[in-house]
């Protein structure tokens, strides 16, 4: 259903891109216009289609764990901005690390994240997720969605997006009003200070909890 | 009174405010072995022993005790409309859903919705203040612990207990099986978090005040004016300008 309302205004905007490029080149439209209707997919497509593709991918259950976790980091690396969300995670702290560490850091969080998540998907059994509407707020669209299961209530989570480079990609997961971000952002910046403010103590515990 | 300052936003805060963390880490390791020989076993045992249907029950009338506080407290917040829902609710479930036992009022379309003094403090603009984990009841601040004690004073069946053994009965056993039931409700999200975490007592401290603020707006998704996070000391935007540069 969530889908099939999704659908109609994304088929309607790449119908009037379509007919939109045709007299472009005839009329003196400005150059940005066409460069806004070249963004073809909404952030709630964007949703659906890693939605897709985790279940298609990550449900099986005869997979190895390390596979698993192996795919749920490449689904990462396609649809999360992690440069951002690896800085937001640090808080302030990122400013004491050069940016080779950064992406070591973005790395580990993501093997982290994998750990904690990935096996998640093993358990599935007629579980549903259902892509809502998408709310702009400020710069950012939050993109509801609901996963149903078949014993209890449905979960939300929401979804904060960003454009970047012309697509849209996550930067924060809410579940029932938990950010995922500010609770590991929190976490994270009270490990590196108990540990006099060195990013190296947080890296050594990722480290640690990943087998990295 | 309360109306003079009903315009007030509701407070949400955006950021751990912990002076007492010392003692307050003392609290939660302390709180932590008691629960690791108490509560934890007993709502493991209670996982895996009691049928679905006793389940459900235990989870109505812990709700259910809980309904006149939630009624006073929408009052309080300047809902007349809500205070009246939890009261039918109350009525309802506790005659015709045999002592609260049976929440026949979600299934006449009235949903359950908890309202403490802290959420009532909350709505007027009162931000959380120091967090405080309390003995045995955990997670808190100045703000919702001050909403615990007037609770504790405001609620009926605190009175009751003062002047009959009956209600000091129920009183005694709806405080066993809330704490039963609370630590059934969130065994399976606390063990993941306590073997994913690496500091659990701030991963805690951040979901709870998460948690209290989307209690305070019941729910509904946070306004555009705290999707910011302009009081916490970094927020996406910075993350996004530095990645950029």
């Amino acid at each position: 259903m969530a889908n099939n309302k999704i659908a109609i205004p994304a088929a309607a905007m790449i119908a009037i891109v379509a007919a939109w490029s045709g007299h472009a080149s005839a009329t003196s439209l400005s150059s940005d216009v066409v460069a806004e209707v070249a963004v073809e997919t909404s952030a709630a497509d964007v949703i659906q289609t890693m939605a897709d593709q985790a279940m298609a991918e990550l449900t099986d259950h005869t997979l190895a764990d390390e596979v698993r976790r192996e795919k749920f980091v490449s689904l990462m690396d396609r649809y999360f901005e992690m440069d951002v969300v690896s800085r937001f995670v640090l808080g302030r702290y990122w400013r004491t690390i050069s940016s080779q560490e950064i992406e070591e850091f973005s790395v580990l969080l993501q093997n982290y994240l994998a750990l904690n998540y990935a096996n998640q998907f093993k358990e599935f059994n007629g579980e549903q997720f259902v892509v809502g509407d998408e709310t702009q707020k400020n710069k950012d669209p939050f993109v509801d969605s609901q996963f149903v299961r078949p014993d209890g209530p449905p979960i939300n989570i929401v979804w904060r997006m960003r454009m970047f480079d012309d697509s849209y990609k996550i930067i924060d997961v809410s579940i029932e009003g938990l950010s995922m971000g500010i609770t590991q952002r929190d976490e994270f910046t009270s490990v590196i200070q108990q540990n006099n403010d060195d990013v190296g103590a947080l890296t050594a515990a990722l480290k640690a909890k990943t087998g990295l | 009174m309360l109306t003079a300052c009903a315009s007030t936003e509701p407070a949400q805060d955006t950021s751990d405010y912990d002076p007492l963390e010392p003692v307050n880490r003392v609290v939660h390791g302390v709180n932590g072995a008691v629960d690791f020989m108490v509560l934890y076993p007993a709502a493991m045992w209670y996982r895996d022993i009691a049928p679905q249907p006793v389940k459900t029950s235990v989870a109505s009338f812990v709700r259910n005790i809980n309904e006149p506080l939630n009624s006073f407290n929408a009052l309080l917040q300047g809902d007349p409309d809500q205070a009246a829902a939890s009261f039918q609710r109350f009525i309802m479930n506790s005659t015709i859903g045999l002592l609260g036992f049976n929440d026949v009022a979600t299934d006449f379309g009235i949903p359950y919705r908890r309202e403490d003094f802290g959420q009532t403090l909350a709505h007027y603009g009162i931000g959380g203040g120091p967090y405080i984990v309390l003995p045995l009841i955990g997670p808190s601040n100045l703000r919702d612990t001050t909403g615990i004690a007037v609770d504790y004073v405001a609620n009926p069946l605190t009175w009751g207990a003062e002047n009959s053994d009956t209600a000091e009965a129920l009183y005694w056993g709806s405080l066993g099986l809330t704490a039963l039931h609370t630590r059934y409700a969130t065994i399976n999200q606390l063990n993941e978090l306590q073997k994913s975490s690496i500091d659990y007592y701030a991963a805690l401290r951040s979901l709870y005040r998460q948690q209290r603020n989307t209690l305070i707006r019941n729910g509904a998704p946070a306004p555009a004016s705290a999707v910011e996070d302009e009081s916490a000391s970094f927020d996406f935007d910075d993350a996004v300008e530095a990645a950029s540069q």
